[in-house]
């Protein structure tokens, strides 16, 4: 079951990486098995960010919870 | 041996760590011995480079430094990989062929993966070392080499002794100079210089300035166990160069793997920096602006314009505290009081003043 709590989970992993580096991570929504984040402060610029944080976020995402199915980066 | 090494293209053995510095002083007590090292390690520790450099400190360095993998062939290949075959020793062997121990001849022989050696060849290994003579596959001769051998191993060979994997013999014939490399868990505090030291190289490679490392990676690199050791982290770094187009290493540039599998607590947040302090602005004032160069400038009208801007300054930062902003100005209250007065500033002890106005001279 893929909720909210269990991917905020995941993002606390990420999350202090990201402000450290003066951006963030927010969870956007829950829609069945997907989730959407949004990048925002440095990282939202940084094409790099999302392509390195849309795979590993979501490969992390699919180990807690192999329901899984999407990460949408917004 | 050891100080160009340090700064070299062999800086994978890179540290200042207690245990590297071990390793450093091991590779300087054998010097120039001629006697058997096993090196044991895991995966990526630098096996295979610290090898090469034991040959370089050695009487050997001008003769061949021969590496060889014995996990890579089969049970059957290890034997005509070592020692070489005749021509029609087996289906295939269409020439004669030395072996590595023969190429390896007066040089140094780095047998690595000694761990995979199956029992049945690990007799034949050694053989060869006791009478330092080998035998080619479907050959007939017996021809002696001289070669140095240094073994590598990524198991503790004294366990797998214990538990029947490996031959007792072989492996006090191997275990004449033991050094142990530390994995790069356990050499923590080496982590920034290796980074820095990789980061550099890859930058330098694709031809482009080294950038500025964020807070973020050096703390994820810190955190993360490097199972891959020395070898990962290379990696790691290349893989930066190639993701990494912003000037700045950020943390989306280091593979996920690294920033989601990290030990110990999560890095702190560094506190909010403090607000940027109001400084005074007095240039306006050291340099008139004045448009005829050569005109008259009445010092003492400079001077108190230079006092109203400092004391405009003082109490806009203080709110119009008046004893903050004597502290400012490192005056007594009171005759901030009188200066206050005689520049006709009372009003400006109001903290509503236009926040956009700078207190240079330029502006009053």
């Amino acid at each position: 079951m893929v909720t909210t709590e269990r991917v905020e989970a995941v993002l606390a992993r990420v999350r202090p990486y990201m402000q450290l580096d003066g951006g963030d991570i927010e969870l956007v929504e829950v829609e069945g098995n997907s989730a959407a984040v949004r990048l925002t402060g440095r990282c939202a610029g940084c094409p790099s960010a999302h392509m390195t944080l849309y795979l590993g976020v979501e490969a992390a995402l699919r180990e807690q919870m192999p329901e899984f199915e999407a990460l949408k980066v917004r | 041996m050891m100080a160009p090494s340090l700064a070299g293209p062999q800086s994978v053995v890179i540290g200042r760590s207690a245990r590297m510095r071990a390793v450093f002083e091991f590779l300087r007590v054998i010097g120039t011995s001629e006697s058997t090292v096993l090196i044991t390690g895991e995966s990526g520790t630098g096996k295979e480079i610290t090898a090469t450099l034991i040959h370089q400190g050695s009487r050997r360095s001008h003769r061949p430094f021969v590496a060889v993998s014995c996990a890579l062939f089969s049970e059957t290949l290890i034997e005509s990989e070592l020692f070489g075959h005749e021509r029609g020793a087996f289906t295939g062997a269409i020439k004669d062929r030395p072996g590595r121990f023969e190429m390896a001849d007066g040089g140094t022989l780095f047998l690595d993966d000694i761990d995979d050696v199956p029992l049945s060849m690990q007799v034949k290994l050694l053989r060869v070392l006791q009478n330092r003579t080998i035998e080619r596959l479907g050959g007939t001769r017996t021809v002696p080499v001289n070669v140095r051998i240094i073994a590598g191993s990524k198991k503790d060979l004294q366990q797998m002794v214990a538990e029947g994997k490996f031959r007792e013999d072989l492996f006090y014939r191997l275990n004449v100079l033991p050094l142990a490399l530390p994995p790069l868990r356990e050499r923590r505090e080496d982590v920034p210089a290796l980074m820095d030291h990789f980061i550099e190289r890859y930058f330098r490679r694709r031809g482009d300035d080294v950038p500025p490392i964020s807070d973020a990676v050096k703390q994820a690199f810190l955190r993360y166990r490097w199972p891959g050791n020395v070898r990962e982290l290379e990696n790691a770094c290349e893989r930066i160069a190639q993701m990494c187009t912003c000037g700045t290493v950020g943390i989306g540039c280091v593979a996920a793997s690294v920033v989601l599998h990290g030990d110990g607590p999560l890095p702190a947040l560094p506190a909010a920096p403090p607000a940027p302090v109001e400084r005074p602005v007095l240039e306006a004032a050291v340099a008139p602006t004045s448009v005829v160069a050569d005109a008259p400038i009445s010092l003492d009208d400079r001077m108190r314009e230079v006092e109203a801007g400092l004391i405009g300054w003082a109490l806009r930062v203080s709110h119009g505290n008046k004893s903050r902003a004597a502290e400012l100005l490192q005056i007594k209250r009171s005759t901030l009081g009188d200066r206050i007065n005689r520049c006709g500033l009372g009003h400006a002890a109001s903290p509503e003043r236009d926040e956009r106005r700078p207190p240079s001279l330029a502006s009053t």
